[in-house]
């Protein structure tokens, strides 16, 4: 896949290019370039298929990461396209238009990172979250614990010992 | 209609002869190899660190005692019950999990009608998948935490030879809070330490870079942090989480850097002032690490504290008996001084039984702790071990300290294996790359190598520094030549130690005879308590146990008036003999507590 990387290259400003496996590669372009990028590869290059759109947050760096992963089903090989967008202003330009099955995964996006999409169909509603009221559930400073005791009941009969004071009580405390 | 849209459905039926795609019986299918199934925990294994609790950000864990698993230093003897009404089955605590206990089966089904049968205890509430061996288990070097432990900076032999230069040079802040970061906080360790040291509160302080938080735990269970940061015997690090599938957390290594990292101007205030007067009185005899500790928390207690110290200097034998490179005298320093800020009052070079007896201490103080330690060397008494140049270790290592003339071998054998045989082996191995260029010292012991008392480091070490060792080698006698003069050291080969009720009783091969040529022989067979200082009379009235003063749990003697603490009593090492000192400064705090009332 060094040749299509080498063409791409010559037509957008590319990052390195990260090859996972012999089928499977990865390049970062800004976001102003994807939309041309995904129109290079999907009417020229025969990655037709969008096999799937999702995120990572970069909390140390301040950064959510998006990855659009395109097949090319006749060749067998699937490329990653990353980019990288502010933590603090979190908003794509939507690619629906290109893929309809993408406005999914961006009102997906929206809802468990608050990523918006502008534009994109029912991007503000509810996906899987019903009645949501804390800040999106995969950002990194989501405190998950937190949430699961403030939510959810415990059954009756919990209990649980911290091992440094119960090894004291057992082994050496008062009456030892 | 054309001919080919009449006839394809009938090629439906080629399908026929092919395999089926669905699947005959769903309901019984089995999952991935690989997949997150029901728990289980190998209970042999598990240590009960509680690590899979803590990271389970469902709030499923708890950590519960069962009936089959006893608390032991090292295993808090709870084990995780898991919920499986909040559980996610993401595997974060067979990630986690530091023994490799944890595991998950493939198994997937599990049909109850009483939900409070979801809540169970892998390993301990028996189920099918127990012994499954598919599953999610956490892949090789898959690791949430470093498993090794961060390197520390040490003096190469060459540069460490000729000087008594501290060998260690302690972490870095960037270091230390790479190694802080391994620990997982479970607190295993506490027990292990003798003296109970808040371990983790002291790591998670050097993780957040608080160090003047970090020296408020220190001196809250140990005095002699400085000195313990060093040469603690660490046995804590024996009972870490991480040492299971991995290096044990560098305990030791954490303590000395927040000492190192804290302004020694900052530690008094950091420390905080002692109670208001109780015009209480107590004599301690000895300012070894439990008589200095005993008097750190009477003083800080209110009471009035008075140490008679025989020697120059407090320390006991950090002082005159560790080597300035492992221990350097400004750190001991550093934590005397500190104790002694507390308002404690010091008499150097008084000597009970000479310069005060013990009838007077008794007659001026409301309570008297002998801390007195063992200063006095062992003997061989192999044939001629009575020639001048056969010395104890600990009277040479004394000398060293200070700084008392003696002649310096040229060519030495020392007789034993433990830390104070590679004490003054490595001591005198300086002074004569020093003094002479050339080092010339054999070390020789009954066992074998592997099985020498002292630490692997220090055994390591010396052979570095140039020491020869000679193990399996019974000492017979000393040979001297016409002239008196000593020239060797005789030994036959050690066939066995112990007979066979484990009693000490060694077993030599008197064919293979070596003589060790040297001018000088050390023993260095351990140490025994030198309790003439009480006089005949108490000597007679206290109660005695095997040679040793008869004390009870608290420290306390047969008379009400007198404590003992420290290796005259319990075995040496110093953070033992802190325990020790806390040990009895708190029973006589209760004894004089109920006096006034």
């Amino acid at each position: 896949m060094q040749a299509l990387y080498h063409r791409l290259k010559a037509l957008f400003p590319l990052g390195e290019l990260t090859e996972q496996r012999e089928n499977l590669v990865f390049v970062t372009v800004d976001a102003a370039h994807l939309r041309s990028l995904l129109l290079q590869l999907r009417d020229i290059e025969g990655f037709t298929h969008l096999v799937l759109l999702t995120a990572v947050d970069w909390i140390e760096t301040g950064e959510f990461q998006l990855t659009y992963l395109l097949g090319n089903r006749a060749k067998r090989q699937d490329i990653g396209v990353r980019v990288m967008l502010s933590r603090e202003q979190a908003t794509m330009a939507t690619i629906h238009d290109l893929w309809p099955t993408a406005a999914t995964y961006q009102r997906e996006l929206r809802e468990m990172f608050g990523i918006d999409f502008p534009q994109s169909p029912g991007v503000n509603e509810e996906f899987i979250l019903e009645g949501w009221n804390d800040i999106p559930p995969y950002r990194r400073d989501f405190n998950t614990l937190d949430y699961a005791e403030a939510t959810y009941n415990d059954r009756p009969g919990r209990e649980s010992r911290d091992p440094a004071t119960y090894m004291r009580e057992k082994l050496y405390g008062e009456g030892h | 209609m054309s001919v080919r849209d009449l006839l394809s459905p009938f090629s439906a039926w080629k399908n026929v002869l092919r395999d089926p795609v669905t699947i005959a019986d769903p309901l019984n299918r089995d999952a991935a190899p690989r997949y997150r199934g029901f728990h289980q925990n190998d209970i042999a294994k598990c240590i009960g660190c509680g690590t899979c609790e803590t990271i389970c950000q469902n709030g499923a864990i708890d950590m519960l005692p069962v009936d089959s698993v006893a608390t032991k230093i090292g295993d808090s003897g709870l084990r995780p019950r898991i919920d499986y009404g909040r559980c996610c089955w993401c595997a974060l605590c067979v990630d986690i999990c530091m023994t490799g206990s944890l595991t998950m089966s493939n198994e997937y089904k599990w049909v109850d009608p009483n939900p409070d049968n979801f809540r169970f205890t892998p390993g301990i509430d028996r189920k099918s998948w127990d012994s499954a061996e598919l599953g999610y288990q956490r892949p090789e070097q898959h690791r949430l935490t470093e498993t090794k432990r961060i390197a520390m900076q040490e003096l190469e032999a060459d540069e460490r030879i000729d000087n008594f230069a501290e060998i260690v040079a302690g972490y870095t802040v960037a270091e230390a809070k790479l190694e802080a970061d391994r620990c997982v906080s479970c607190g295993i360790c506490v027990a292990t330490c003798p003296t109970h040291m808040a371990i983790p509160e002291y790591i998670a302080a050097v993780r957040d870079g608080d160090y003047e938080r970090g020296l408020k735990i220190l001196y809250e269970t140990n005095p002699f942090s400085q000195v313990c940061g060093r040469v603690c015997t660490r046995k804590c690090e024996t009972s870490c989480a991480s040492r299971h599938e991995g290096d044990a957390i560098a305990i030791r290594w954490l303590k000395r850097h927040i000492t190192d990292q804290v302004p020694y101007e900052r530690y008094r205030e950091i420390v905080g002032d002692p109670l208001p007067p109780t015009g209480k009185k107590v004599a301690i005899i000895g300012a070894g690490p439990a008589g200095l500790t005993a008097a750190f928390d009477l003083a800080r207690l209110g009471h009035q504290v008075t140490v008679f110290e025989a020697k120059g200097a407090g320390g006991g034998m950090t002082r005159y008996g560790i080597p300035e490179y492992r221990l350097p005298y400004e750190a001991l320093d550093r934590d005397i001084n500190l104790i002694l800020s507390m308002g404690v009052e010091i008499h150097y070079n008084c000597r009970i039984g000479v310069d005060r007896t013990m009838d007077s201490l008794q007659q001026d103080h409301d309570a008297v702790v002998l801390a007195i330690g063992l200063q006095q060397g062992r003997q061989t008494r192999i044939p001629q071990s009575n020639h001048e140049r056969v010395y104890r270790a600990v009277d040479l290592l004394h000398k060293i300290t200070a700084n008392e003339p003696f002649e310096l071998p040229h060519c030495a054998v020392v007789i034993g294996g433990g830390n104070v045989a590679m004490d003054i082996a490595r001591s005198l191995a300086r002074m004569q790359k020093q003094q002479y260029g050339v080092v010339n010292i054999t070390v020789t012991a009954l066992e074998e190598q592997q099985h020498f008392m002292a630490d692997a480091d220090e055994i390591k070490e010396a052979l570095e520094e140039g020491v020869l060792i000679r193990d399996r080698c019974g000492p017979q006698g000393c040979e001297v030549d016409t002239g008196g003069k000593l020239i060797g050291l005789k030994t036959w080969r050690v066939v066995s130690i112990f007979d066979e009720e484990r009693r000490f009783a060694p077993k030599y091969d008197e064919q293979d005879e070596v003589v060790h040529a040297c001018d000088t022989v050390i023993e260095a067979i351990g140490q025994f308590s030198d309790n003439s200082l009480l006089g005949e009379l108490l000597t007679e009235t206290l109660e005695w146990d095997r040679g040793r003063l008869k004390i009870d749990a608290a420290g306390r003697t047969s008379e009400p008036w007198l404590w003992s603490a420290g290796d005259c009593v319990k075995g040496p090492d110093v953070v033992s003999a802190v325990a020790d000192g806390h040990r009895v400064a708190a029973s006589i705090h209760q004894k004089l507590q109920e006096e006034d009332r």
